[in-house]
């Protein structure tokens, strides 16, 4: 017979306020099974969980209900302050009658009687409960990280040099991500490759980093602790291990075509090389600029090639690894050109975004760091900054503030003036946004020591004419008009987010409207997802700096670390069950179990005849949906936690 | 409207956790008021809610029922709410043919942050219940006399519906019993006897089911041949009715070994279904198809003979045929039957099937003719919990019938064994047939086509219909 502990909680006065605790209390003890009632002002407070303890001990409860918040809230606490007291932590449940009662409700006696009822049904579904035990899953003490930008760069060093094997995919042909783009870096003006390099190449160098570059995600099974991943690496034409980086085939190469890390400020050959400081330090061969593979139209580099790398028979690979945990790290994009069309991007070859004028900034791109106008070459004397191009804009953008557009911008104005000493600065800005570390000084300096003139308002459209571009727009302040002859127009386009191209739902993760990946809670669980084992790192979450990107890949890497450090998982018993008495092998269930949970048994007879096939649970995988459950039509499948018999009593202790 | 009543209803939600129960506690947290009329269960998922819960709910006259999880694409296991949309479809439909107020019956998708929709969604259904004037509601009638005379709210035997019924069914025998050209029969049957011999002497079958004479005129009845000699029992004829497939999966047949099988058209299509659900292996099975102008039951064509358009069976080892006879009259009475009650009030429909369930005497002749009622132990049959109360008693019938309806649903092909059989006559044809429709409308899938098509309820589609859902 049922030992039934209830606890009312009081909530102070969230509950009694619109629940009479002592009729309730005094109602629940008449209930079948339940030997003690009592109430308590708090009872998720220390000595309100004393007694839950001492309760458990004294009256040698098998079973406790506590009438308070919502489970979401505190079912955890009052399991584990159970569990302290020898009962099983599954045994206790808790009655909702503060968020779908009290809270809701005004009439004190409807409530009562609302919360009574709440209480009953709780307490006739935990007459059914079973003591369950945690399930302890093994541990893949290996990560992947995917992507290599900042972010899963220092995700990855950050695991390696704690120990673990780690691999690290990139979509591209080298690592690096956006900031190798950078010239320098607000707010103190470190130059990107400098601070960046080092660690690719550590990244490369590093003895338990696995680095595959032209990769991408195919497919991903399993769970926490034990995913099998499938990785397909893009055919490079170039068998790495043999490329020296010389580039003899580029120099022979007859294709030229825009290079797209450069923006398409310079030119690249279809084999080539992204940057000079690529890594791995291997040449591509971009299959769909090459005169032909098949058949082999011209084949040059492969002749010029001493190393002999030249294979142009690569075949996409499928390279399998399990590991234990996923960190995405896929970075950010940039607002596309079409949704610019008013400030004439993609139209006229002086207007840019921020990332092509990172490229002309940058010693080491296609101007060797010398500002000129991509149309005539000229140096520009009047430079206008558009800051908010799509970024707090929902007609035409995005709604959300792009977070490092004022400050890439003042550091743009700044780059620019040193090296144009006799050019003027002109920034378009709705507010300046510089809350962090020495961003407010930073763009003070800009403003005031570097006299680069911001005017509060927005450009409306800009205007190719004779070969300058008129920049029409309004000074909010003065509510003045103001036309500005501009050289060269640098547009703050916003940050959207990475094209997932179903990365997401391949790792179950979920991505908000605007297709960054939804953390698992905003505020306290901003690294983790609601997939246990995958994580976040850097701007695939939202806009950020580098130093976010990096304190946030850091923290994903430590909570791999985390999980790593345990000998097991523990994973939560409500998984589902098999009557394997009365299962027919429909097999209905497997089609629709989204774990890939369930396969076939066989059950044999004493002489070894099979006499016929079950459905078996994998409860290491199971993620204890239910959806098997409904599809059994004699209900040969159960789920723990949420029995028939519990759902069976709750439904009869409703009516 | 006795207006006690109106505030003492009680409904039931069956809510997901991580959406709707978390949304609920958001309505809670921002302290936004709403009708206390609600009772929430809360589910993993709401793929865990089976529609016997909402049966059962209603059993225990709760005034309503609310289903509500994730939004479409928010589930936590993924793709629990894509399979409970898809049977909630079916079930929300079954549930309106046979006449539920569906002003009871509610599904909504509310997440975890929308409390507002939450206190929304409360306040709709149970003003929508509150505006059901027939004061305390009532799952199951009782409708024929008990022997005390109590307990008996219907005196009269027969709705108007159910005599429409009849005489529709009556004025579809009556105009298309023609005589059918059964003239090859006794051929037939040789060519038959000849086969099922060379497969037994050659081992290629260890058993042949069929059909062998019976001693009433007229009638057939199953035979299990397994000795060559005794291949001259069967015979192929008009009386040959029985759906034999639904031995396939008896435990003694599937001992046998391999075994042969005489189908007609209809009943290949249920082996179709028998091998997606895993019941049998194809290539344990040799199917001797053989061709069929309709059957006969005491002198009148089948009904769903009169429907027949293929006549060759959708999966077979051998086809015996004499030559492709041309009959398409393409008349269904069933579907004719299904307008008639679409048709019909709310009230008309309840009472309708109110009264057909009534008569049920819980026999289970239409579990066992079925091919596709093959579970080893019914639901009907466990106690642990006892979702379907056993005996023949208003409340049970109703229960056993519509779950045993979901149940078919999207599996069943139509052979119409279950209402041929059914000594109390129960309108299960139109029953099933009205949910087959229904699955064609929505999910574009008819059951015995495809052995590769996955069947309806275990498989989704992201854009599935989702207009019954609030």
């Amino acid at each position: 017979m049922a030992r039934i502990g209830v606890f009312v909680c009081h909530c102070g006065e969230n509950i009694a306020r619109t629940v009479d605790i002592e009729k309730l209390t005094q109602e629940i003890s008449n209930i079948s099974g339940v030997v003690y009632s009592n109430h308590y002002r708090y009872v998720c407070s220390d000595p309100g969980q004393k007694m839950i303890r001492d309760t458990i001990k004294e009256h040698n409860l098998t079973a406790v209900v506590v009438a308070a918040c919502s489970p979401l809230m505190h079912e955890v606490t009052f399991r584990r302050a159970a569990q302290e007291a020898g009962l099983n932590p599954y045994l206790v449940e808790m009655a909702n009658i503060r968020e779908h009662c009290s809270w809701v409700h005004q009439d004190k006696i409807r409530a009562t009687e609302k919360a009574k009822e709440i209480v009953k049904t709780i307490i006739d579904k935990i007459k059914f409960a079973r003591p369950l035990q945690t399930i302890q899953v093994p541990i893949t003490r290996r990560a992947l990280v995917i992507g290599g930008g900042v972010s899963g760069i220092q995700a990855a060093l950050d695991l390696a040099k704690s120990g673990f094997q780690v691999t690290l995919i990139e979509r591209q042909p080298s690592i690096g991500g956006n900031m190798a783009r950078l010239s320098e870096t607000f707010p103190t003006l470190d130059c990107s490759q400098c601070i960046l390099t080092p660690k690719m190449v550590e990244v490369n160098r590093h003895p338990n980093i696995e680095l595959i570059t032209y990769a991408e995600l195919e497919e991903v099974s399993g769970y926490v602790g034990n995913f099998k991943v499938k990785i397909k690496k893009k055919p490079r034409y170039v068998i790495e291990d043999l490329c020296t980086g010389c580039g003899d085939c580029a120099n022979v190469c007859p294709v030229s075509i825009p290079n797209e890390f450069d923006r398409g400020l310079s030119w690249r050959k279809a084999i080539y090389i992204p940057f000079p400081q690529a890594v791995p330090a291997v040449y591509t061969l971009d299959e769909k600029s090459c005169l032909g593979l098949n058949p082999l139209a011209c084949e040059r580099c492969s002749q010029i090639c001493t190393a002999k790398a030249i294979d142009y028979q690569q075949k996409p690979e499928i390279i399998e690894r399990e590991v234990g945990a996923i960190i995405v790290a896929t970075g950010y994009e940039l607002l596309p050109a079409e949704q610019a069309k008013e400030y004439g991007w993609g139209i006229h070859p002086d207007i840019m975004d921020g990332l092509e004028f990172e490229r002309m900034l940058s010693a080491s791109g296609p101007t060797n760091g010398v500002v000129k106008r991509p149309s005539d070459g000229k140096t520009p004397k009047n430079v206008v900054f558009i800051q908010c191009v799509g970024s707090r804009d929902p007609a035409r953008g995005v709604p959300y503030c792009s977070k490092i557009c004022c400050m890439y911008t003042a550091k743009h104005a700044l780059l620019y003036k040193h090296k144009v000493h006799d050019g003027n600065a002109y920034i378009f800005y709705m507010d300046i946004r510089a809350g962090g570390k020495g961003f407010e000084e930073f763009v003070t300096r800009v403003m005031e020591e570097e006299r680069v003139l911001y005017i509060r308002g927005r450009a409306s459209r800009v205007i190719p004419l004779n070969g300058k571009l008129i920049v029409q727009g309004i000074d909010t302040l003065s509510n003045q008009k103001i036309d500005i002859e501009a050289d060269l127009v640098v547009l703050a386009t916003s940050i959207v987010a990475t094209h997932q191209n179903g990365l997401d739902s391949k790792l179950k993760i979920t991505a908000d409207q605007f297709g960054f990946i939804k953390e698992a809670h905003p505020k306290l669980r901003p690294v983790e997802t609601m997939t246990a084992g995958v994580f976040l790192a850097g701007a695939v979450q939202a806009p950020k700096d580098i130093l976010e990107s990096v304190a946030q890949a850091s923290g994903a890497a430590s909570k791999v670390l985390e999980l790593f450090s345990k000998g097991m998982i523990e994973r939560e018993p409500i998984v589902a069950q098999v009557n394997e008495m009365t299962c027919s092998g429909c097999f209905d269930c497997l089609r629709i179990c989204p774990y890939g949970a369930i396969q076939k048994k066989e059950i044999k007879d004493k002489q070894g005849n099979i006499i016929k096939y079950v459905a078996n649970v994998n409860d290491a995988v199971c993620g204890g949906c239910g959806a098997c459950t409904v599809n059994c039509r004699n209900h040969s499948m159960d789920l723990f936690g949420f029995t028939d018999q519990e759902i069976y009593s709750e439904i009869i202790a409703i009516a | 409207m006795n207006t006690q009543n109106q505030n003492n209803i009680k409904i039931a939600a069956f809510v997901c956790n991580w959406c709707s129960y978390a949304g609920a506690d958001s309505a809670g947290t921002s302290r936004l008021q709403y009708d206390d009329s609600i009772r929430i269960i809360r589910f993993p998922c709401t793929g865990r809610i089976d529609p016997i819960f909402i049966i059962k709910a209603f059993e225990t006259e709760v005034d309503g029922v609310l289903v509500s999880g994730c939004h479409p694409g928010d589930c936590h296991y993924s793709t629990g709410n894509f399979y409970a949309r898809r049977r909630f479809n079916v079930f929300r439909s079954l549930m309106e043919f046979i006449g539920l107020d569906l002003r009871r019956l509610h599904f909504s998708w509310v997440s975890a942050a929308e409390g507002a929709k939450w206190a929304n969604v409360v306040n709709k259904v149970s003003s929508e219940v509150k505006s059901i004037p027939n004061g305390k509601f009532k799952w199951a009638l009782t409708y024929h006399k008990k022997n005390n005379g109590q307990n008996t709210e219907h005196k009269n035997k027969k709705t108007e519906l159910s005599k429409k019924i009849k005489n529709l069914y009556e004025s579809f025998i009556k105009e298309y019993n023609k005589p059918f050209p059964y003239e090859k029969e006794n051929t037939l049957t040789e060519q038959l006897r000849t086969l099922a011999k060379n497969l037994l002497v050659n081992n290629k079958v260890n058993a042949i089911i069929g059909y062998k004479s019976s001693n009433f005129e007229k009638l057939t009845t199953p035979v299990v041949i397994t000795n060559p000699e005794s291949v001259n029992q069967l015979v192929w004829n008009r009386y040959c009715v029985n759906n034999l497939t639904s031995y396939l999966t008896r435990p003694k047949i599937k001992k046998l070994g391999k075994i042969g099988i005489v189908v007609k058209a209809c009943d290949s299509k249920s082996i179709i279904g028998l091998i997606q659900e895993n019941q049998i292996n194809r290539d344990d099975i040799f199917i001797i198809g053989i061709q069929c102008d309709g059957v006969l039951e005491n002198e009148k064509i089948l009904e769903k003979c009169l429907s027949c358009s293929n006549r060759i069976p959708v999966i077979k080892n051998e086809y015996i045929y004499d030559k492709e006879i041309e009959i398409k009259l393409n008349v269904n009475v069933i579907d004719e039957a299904i307008k008639l009650i679409e048709n019909s009030s709310i009230e008309e429909r309840w009472n309708f099937w109110q009264e057909e369930f009534s008569r049920c005497i819980r026999c289970y002749a239409c579990r066992t003719v079925c091919p596709f009622c093959y579970c080893e132990t019914c639901i009907t049959d466990k106690h642990r919990p006892q979702w379907i109360s056993p005996s023949a008693s208003p409340k049970g019938n109703f229960s056993w019938n519509l779950i045993r309806a979901f149940h078919l649903s999207g599996r069943c092909i139509g052979c119409n064994e279950c209402s041929r059989v059914c000594p109390v006559n129960i309108h299960l044809d139109i029953l099933n047939r009205k949910i087959a429709l229904e699955i064609k409308k929505e999910f574009e899938y008819e059951a015995g086509v495809s052995i590769d098509v996955s069947p309806p309820l275990t498989t989704y589609r992201p854009d599935d219909s989702q207009e019954f859902i609030l």
